[in-house]
């Protein structure tokens, strides 16, 4: 257990100091120049065009479905967090929160936190698979296996956290319409829509020269009691398909964050 | 995910391609449509061109199975490759449908 102890310190550490990544840049490819212009010097990172350099960078998406980056690029080294600006809706100052989430990120090795309007059609488990292979290298059965792993943890989040619509119950066509209205309807509601998920994703060195992975992402939903599932349904099959690829699986905050832990 | 429907003399082929999750709700509601409405019996799914597959789009598998279950037609699952078909193996979806290579 003595390397248990001594990665478990230096994890400690390491989070006490708080800071994983120090972010270069900050790039905002959907927003207008004056206001990058004004959330970098709040933040102090300078504004940067064009992701170059091996230093880490920072993205900020706009809400409004204008600037979710098409360009792969921006889901690569250097760029290591993702962050959707907050509206500034209620007293509290937008860009103090936007800092508060930038130093989120530098404690993450990668961070990402966007409303669930933004993140239901963004394939971030993909993302999320090809910003961490582009580190550390995964191929074959394992890198699939680890895409959906992310995705099933993701959408769970946002589906059946965020949205609160039920999974299908029965086999039916009829309960397939019914998720489907569900869907369009939750989606089309503001506060819903704009419920957050945050994924924070860490990288330790480990014995046996394989690093391990771990991922934590958050809903803003009502939670869930994780429960053995019914075995006919049509839905229920994603927490069982995380648990057979991943090393190591925790529900937490009463059903509202999933942590995932994996060897690379 | 898209899909392509071609009526064979013995059975209809619906070639998917892509990616089969959660998002396409509308797209599988259509495709359970139209796969009701043609006479074949032998619905084939041909998933060779599917490259992704989540627990969500088996379940809308499951549920067009169950759907020509009850008009009493036939559905086969075809040419599942990598993460498909990996998949459908842990999920142990051939206890359930029949699955051709």
């Amino acid at each position: 257990m003595t390397d248990g102890t001594i990665q478990g310190t230096t994890e400690e550490a390491m989070q006490a100091t708080g800071c994983r990544t120090r972010f270069a840049g900050l790039l905002a490819p959907g927003l207008p120049a004056d206001r990058l212009g004004r959330l970098a010097l709040a933040l102090r990172l300078p504004p940067v065009q064009a992701p170059a350099g091996p230093a880490p960078l920072a993205v900020l998406l706009a809400g409004d479905g204008s600037a979710v980056p098409d360009s792969d690029t921006l889901w690569l080294p250097p760029v290591a967090a993702w962050i959707e600006p907050p509206a500034g809706t209620g007293a509290s100052d937008p860009t103090a929160q936007l800092a508060a989430l930038v130093a989120d990120a530098a404690a993450s090795d990668l961070y990402l936190n966007l409303t669930t309007a933004t993140a239901h059609d963004l394939q971030l488990g993909g993302r999320l698979l090809a910003a961490l292979s582009a580190r550390h290298p995964l191929e074959g059965d394992r890198r699939d296996d680890l895409e959906l792993a992310l995705h099933e943890a993701v959408s769970n989040a946002l589906v059946h956290g965020n949205l609160g619509v039920a999974g299908m119950k029965e086999l039916s066509a009829k309960e397939l319409e019914r998720f489907s209205r569900d869907l369009g309807d939750r989606l089309a509601d503001p506060v819903l829509a704009g419920r957050r998920i945050v994924v924070t994703l860490r990288i330790d060195p480990a014995e046996n020269g394989r690093p391990l992975a771990t991922v934590e992402i958050t809903d803003e939903g009502a939670g869930f009691t994780p429960g053995p599932r019914a075995s006919s349904g049509a839905s229920g099959r994603g927490l069982e398909l995380i648990g057979s690829i991943v090393d190591g699986l925790a529900i937490e905050d009463g059903g509202r964050r999933i942590r995932l832990r994996f060897r690379l | 995910m898209d899909y392509g429907i071609e009526v064979r003399d013995q059975e209809a082929v619906i070639r998917l391609r892509g990616r089969l999750t959660f998002n396409d709700h509308a797209k599988l509601r259509a495709l359970i449509g139209e796969m009701g409405q043609n006479k074949l019996k032998r619905q084939v799914l041909d998933l060779s061109s599917l490259e992704f597959v989540d627990s969500a789009g088996i379940g809308m598998l499951l549920i067009a199975r169950e759907e020509m279950d009850r008009a009493d037609k036939q559905f086969i699952l075809r040419s599942a490759a990598g993460q498909v078909k990996r998949v459908l193996t842990v999920a142990q979806i051939a206890k359930i449908v029949p699955i051709e290579d």
